[in-house]
């Protein structure tokens, strides 16, 4: 579904991925871990076409076709979907109409109808409820004052309604307490299929105890140094970042 | 010698004026239209469900199209206003005298009394329709407000274009708020395309009065709105909201005084303006507190976009302050959208373009969700969309 081939990023002057080669398969989940700064965002950012970084090098294949040949937009309605770290708050744009949009945007693509807005809605509180997120939500606007577990149940809400085939997930437990990562990885874990892929970007294992992952990749100065099974992760949180690294985190 | 001169209005080299378009004033007969055009009612706005509505054409009461029954708690008059009125421009600052060429000029005002006491709302839509081309003769709409103490009043007040979309349109507007009144001010500018719409309110808050500002600008070629409001007695309070959306050649300015004149008096204002093409919106308000106005708060919120490269805001927030005890702040930002919020929108796959016009229509939500009379709103909001969409 993803093939990355020694993709090499920079942002400015600085090299932030330095030739990253990853095949992520249909029906897998993958965990991206390494220390700050090591390019794990920047790998997610860049795959869902974020401007502000230049591919210096490589390539990205999803289903075959180009992936950085696309603009965002398009490669969100190609089923591209991005958990963001840090959901920014856009006061004035309803929740409830941007899904309605965004899920329209992908069908418009696909030549469907719009969606009828009462089905929708029951939909979205379906999903709410797997959430555990209450009412008031759908006449907020997009992130509009909510805590920082909102914004992130909030990204899997979206993903949970928009169904993507890829999606990756930046930091989605960062900030998170225990009660609200379960939530969080329910979310995450009712979405898993043979069909779907799942990056999950993660600093600490703490969320693969939730989602278990096939594969575990350790980021470190912009390029995988470190493949394996769910053992890996264990094995880092118990020896630190340096085992495989090298040097100081 | 014409108006220009005998009122010696503003010029662009005033430090108040500075961004006024106020050129086309030298192409306009000041005279005003000598009676009302015949108008049809479905060329009007449609009404607002339990509003009195009255209906000026060209600064004359149309009968015919405006409410007969009065509601209740509430008079309403129109004084046939004298041209020959004695008016003293040096009397009033150089600010004001749009208003001094308006009392000078108009023809028939209208005077809204509010009975005093708190048991009634009155609701009041006046709409005024220009239709005499610039160059014909001009249109002065006329308001004056009083209301009895602790008295309720909704006014709605709509300037649009009708036959001609080149109108000279020179309002004024007086409001006394007695102690313990409340009173929401809707005020739209939806003037014709080459209009010019020059306005000026006055107003004068007692005690414990709160008075609430709605500005929206959307129309007009030139749209200049010059809002003195004093806070004159204790606890006075004022909300001054204004959304400005203009786009090709269009200036949108307002300028703003508001006088702390007592202690702990309020006032907090938020401007939104959106420029596009080669148009400008401008916003300006200065806040001065005077030195008996112990523990007055003051807030201004003042942010214009940029939609286009050759498209200008300017917001200048200033405050004045002769006391201490005061909380006085503000902030003003004048940008492009926000790329991390289009980016977040682009990425769950809307166009850019609907990306881009969402997060326009937000930026003016901050204003436009305030309005309290929804079918007010949803007029406005569907105006919006059709500027946008």
């Amino acid at each position: 579904m993803l093939k990355i081939d020694n993709l090499q990023v920079s942002v400015g002057d600085k090299k932030v991925l330095n030739g990253v080669t990853l095949e992520v398969s249909a029906g897998e989940v993958h965990a991206i871990m390494g220390p700050n700064g090591s390019g794990k965002s920047t790998l997610a950012h860049v795959l869902a076409g974020r401007p502000g970084y230049t591919v210096t090098a490589g390539t990205v294949l999803y289903e075959g076709h180009d992936l950085l040949a696309l603009p965002p937009e398009a490669r969100a309605r190609a089923g591209v979907f991005l958990g963001f770290q840090y959901p920014v708050e856009i006061p004035g744009v309803n929740n409830v109409y941007l899904l309605k949009a965004a899920v329209n945007a992908a069908r418009k693509q696909r030549g469907l109808p719009e969606v009828d807005a009462f089905d929708f809605l029951g939909l979205v509180r379906e999903k709410m409820q797997l959430m555990q997120m209450d009412d008031s939500f759908l006449s907020r606007g997009v992130n509009e004052g909510f805590s920082g577990g909102e914004k992130k149940r909030n990204e899997i809400l979206q993903m949970l309604v928009l169904e993507p085939r890829l999606a990756l997930l930046d930091e989605t437990d960062s900030g998170l307490d225990i009660d609200a990562m379960k939530v969080v990885a329910q979310g995450v874990n009712s979405l898993r299929s043979p069909e779907r892929a799942l990056v999950l970007v993660t600093h600490y294992q703490r969320l693969l105890d939730y989602i278990v992952p096939d594969r575990v990749h350790v980021l470190a100065r912009g390029r995988i140094v470190r493949s394996g099974d769910r053992t890996l992760a264990l094995e880092l949180e118990k020896r630190g970042y340096d085992w495989v690294t090298g040097q100081a985190a | 010698m014409n108006a220009l001169q005998a009122f010696d209005l503003p010029t662009s080299r005033d430090e108040n004026w500075k961004y006024a378009n106020l050129k086309p004033l030298a192409k306009v007969r000041f005279e005003a239209a000598a009676q009302a055009a015949d108008i049809a009612l479905d060329a009007l706005p449609a009404p607002i469900d339990g509003y009195a509505r009255y209906v000026f054409v060209d600064g004359h009461l149309a009968s015919a199209l405006s409410s007969t029954a009065t509601p209740s708690g509430v008079t309403v008059e129109f004084p046939k206003l004298s041209a020959s009125q004695s008016i003293v421009p040096a009397a009033k600052s150089r600010d004001l005298r749009f208003a001094a060429l308006n009392e000078s000029h108009a023809t028939q005002g209208v005077r809204i009394a509010t009975a005093a006491g708190a048991e009634r709302t009155g609701c009041i839509e006046l709409v005024f329709v220009a239709t005499a081309d610039a160059q014909t003769a001009s249109s002065y709409p006329h308001i004056e407000v009083a209301t009895g103490e602790r008295g309720r009043l909704i006014l709605i007040e709509r300037h649009v274009s009708l036959g001609s979309d080149n109108n000279f349109i020179d309002s004024a507007v007086r409001m006394e708020i007695a102690s313990g009144a409340r009173v929401e001010h809707y005020r739209l500018q939806e003037a014709g395309p080459k209009s010019t719409w020059i306005d000026t309110l006055s107003a004068h808050v007692a005690r414990d009065a709160a008075y609430q500002i709605y500005l929206l600008n959307l129309g007009a070629l030139s749209a200049r709105s010059t809002m003195s409001i004093e806070l004159a007695g204790e606890r006075a309070e004022l909300a001054l909201h204004c959304a400005s959306l203009a786009d090709r050649q269009q200036v949108h300015d307002a300028f703003a005084q508001v006088e702390h004149a007592a202690p702990a008096t309020h006032s907090r204002q938020t401007f939104r303006g959106i420029a596009a093409g080669r148009a400008r919106a401008a916003f300006n308000s200065k806040v001065v507190v005077r030195d008996r106005a112990r523990g007055a708060d003051s807030y201004q919120s003042l942010r214009g976009l940029l939609a286009g490269p050759d498209a200008e805001i300017d917001v200048r927030p200033q405050l004045e302050i002769h006391t201490d005890e005061v909380r006085c702040a503000h902030g003003a930002t004048a940008g492009k959208l926000d790329d991390a919020m289009l980016f977040y929108l682009l990425s769950r796959g809307l166009e850019p373009q609907t990306a881009q016009r969402l997060l326009k229509w937000a930026f003016l939500e901050d204003v436009v969700a305030k309005i309290a009379v929804p079918q007010l709103r949803a007029q406005i909001e569907q105006g919006l969309a059709g500027q946008f969409l």
